[in-house]
């Protein structure tokens, strides 16, 4: 009995050692294992749709511009896009709001690009209000778009910079732009384009247009305020019609990264 | 006969009276001075007669967003910060014109600016021949001069005439705009524009347009707000 017993410890102490030998080699660092490179791949960011990012400027602390009847451009770009959530739910878009209310807190522009950046939209709207000029002005980006020889969107996985995110759909940006001036255009409304330094419009991946409500003057009388209800919902409904044109038309993006906040400001 | 203790209290207010009035008149003293220092208009330099030269401005237009060159005779000095400082002060004034088809309000918006040999180096630490690191901000954003001698201007603008500017995209597009076109008809060496306002970094001119970018000066006349209707992409 004895030479069996230690005939089963030894067998026993061998497998406990070769199963600590094999653990051992299993668990050496890969890094030491010359292993090929991994691939990179381009991780392809389909727009969604359906979804539209709407981003009422302002809020909170920073009321933006004061009117001459005292209302503020955060309680107009507010209910804009009030109006704006209920005629495009209403057009089957899922909408998503960078607020919904006036908070004591609200989000930053980079904050507010963050948002924006996860919902892959397949239109991100920013609203503002003035009481300079006339009509609806639609700014884009000032970012110039990648040229033709420079690959946008690299095969290797190069963070994309966050000063310059938009410059990868600027070109998108303005076709949304003509698509919404034209719509706006045959609602009557005098319609100015241009392209302006606003945060956070560089910092979208998404087809962007920042919508600046101005007041509408009138041939006899008084110009319209931006506050109007009926000024808003004209435009709105026009805008409306133009998201729901352009749903079918932006081109879903291939992206190498998320933009990197490296170097931000 | 008085009682004493209104003798006392007599005495008491005549003192009180008498240090109210020193330090009324030491008051008036200081504040004369402090007026006085900031209204100095001492030359500090012989002032020298300059003839009127005719410069290039670029003048924005509220109305159809749009920016003309238009030609203005102006007596400029000939040192170039001192030049680019006055022809800008020149453009402002210009807006708060009556019946300016960009109303600005009139005071000072210009208070200084500097101009920057591009490309900007690290600053240089005393008794050291190498630059200290890690380099500055600015010293990472501004790029390289597209041609030798390029410049950087940094245009310190008043904080009253960022509070008071006309807040919205248009105007405060317009306005920035309207001062890189007049820099780029002028001040062919100068390729960058950063912006600060009482001397520091602010995020928006009011509430819009964004101010911590490096602009790249470029011809903005006629390239702004285009109608839609005729813009063609």
């Amino acid at each position: 009995m004895i030479p069996t017993r230690k005939f089963a410890a030894v067998l026993l102490a061998t497998v406990a050692a070769a199963a600590a030998i094999a653990f051992s080699v299993h668990a050496q660092p890969q890094i030491q294992l010359p292993m090929p490179a991994p691939q990179p791949t381009a991780p392809t960011s389909t727009l969604n749709h359906n979804l539209i990012l709407l981003d009422p400027a302002h809020g909170g602390p920073d009321p933006g511009t004061t009117f001459s009847d005292h209302t503020l451009e955060k309680d107009i770009t507010l209910a804009l896009a009030a109006r704006l959530r209920t005629a495009l739910t209403a057009a089957g878009f899922t909408v998503v709001a960078t607020r919904d209310s006036d908070p004591s807190d609200p989000l930053t522009p980079d904050q507010r690009a963050e948002t924006a950046n996860r919902t892959h939209a397949v239109a991100c709207i920013v609203l503002h209000a003035t009481a300079t000029g006339s009509g609806v002005h639609i700014y884009t980006s000032k970012l110039q778009p990648p040229s033709p020889d420079e690959d946008a969107y690299p095969s290797a996985y190069v963070p994309i910079p966050w000063e310059s995110a938009q410059a990868a759909s600027v070109d998108q940006s303005h076709r949304l732009a003509a698509n919404l001036a034209s719509a706006l255009t045959k609602g009557n409304l005098p319609v100015l384009s241009g392209h302006a330094p606003l945060r956070p419009l560089d910092n979208l991946m998404c087809p962007a247009v920042a919508i600046e409500l101005a007041p509408l003057l009138n041939p006899a009388g008084d110009p319209t305020s931006p506050a109007d209800s009926d000024y808003q919902q004209r435009v709105g409904a026009a805008l409306t019609s133009a998201l729901q044109a352009w749903r079918d038309q932006a081109e879903p993006q291939a992206q190498s990264a998320q933009p990197s906040k490296m170097g931000a400001r | 006969m008085i009682p004493r203790y209104q003798r006392i209290l007599f005495w008491v207010l005549a003192i009180a009276s008498l240090l109210m009035a020193l330090v009324l008149l030491r008051g008036c003293e200081q504040a004369r001075e402090k007026l006085t220092r900031h209204q100095n208009e001492t030359p500090l330099a012989a002032p020298v007669a300059t003839a009127s030269e005719t410069v290039r401005l670029a003048m924005a237009d509220d109305g159809d967003g749009s920016i003309t060159l238009v030609d203005r005779d102006v007596a400029l000095p000939e040192e170039s910060t001192a030049r680019a400082r006055a022809l800008l002060t020149r453009l402002i004034a210009e807006y708060s014109f009556k019946n300016s088809a960009h109303p600005l309000e009139s005071g000072a918006a210009v208070d200084d600016v500097f101009l920057l040999d591009l490309p900007l180096q690290p600053p240089v630490a005393a008794g050291s021949k190498s630059p200290t690191q890690p380099p500055s901000a600015a010293s990472d954003l501004a790029a390289g001069p597209h041609v030798p001698g390029g410049q950087l201007a940094v245009i310190n603008l008043h904080g009253s005439f960022a509070d008071h500017h006309p807040s919205g995209i248009e105007p405060e597009t317009l306005t920035i705009d309207s001062i890189l076109g007049t820099l780029y008809a002028s001040f062919p060496r100068i390729e960058q524009v950063r912006f600060l306002v009482d001397g520091h970094p602010r995020d928006t001119l009011n509430g819009h347009a964004d101010l911590t970018r490096t602009y790249t000066v470029v011809n903005t006349a006629n390239k702004t707000a285009q109608p839609a209707a005729q813009e063609s992409r």
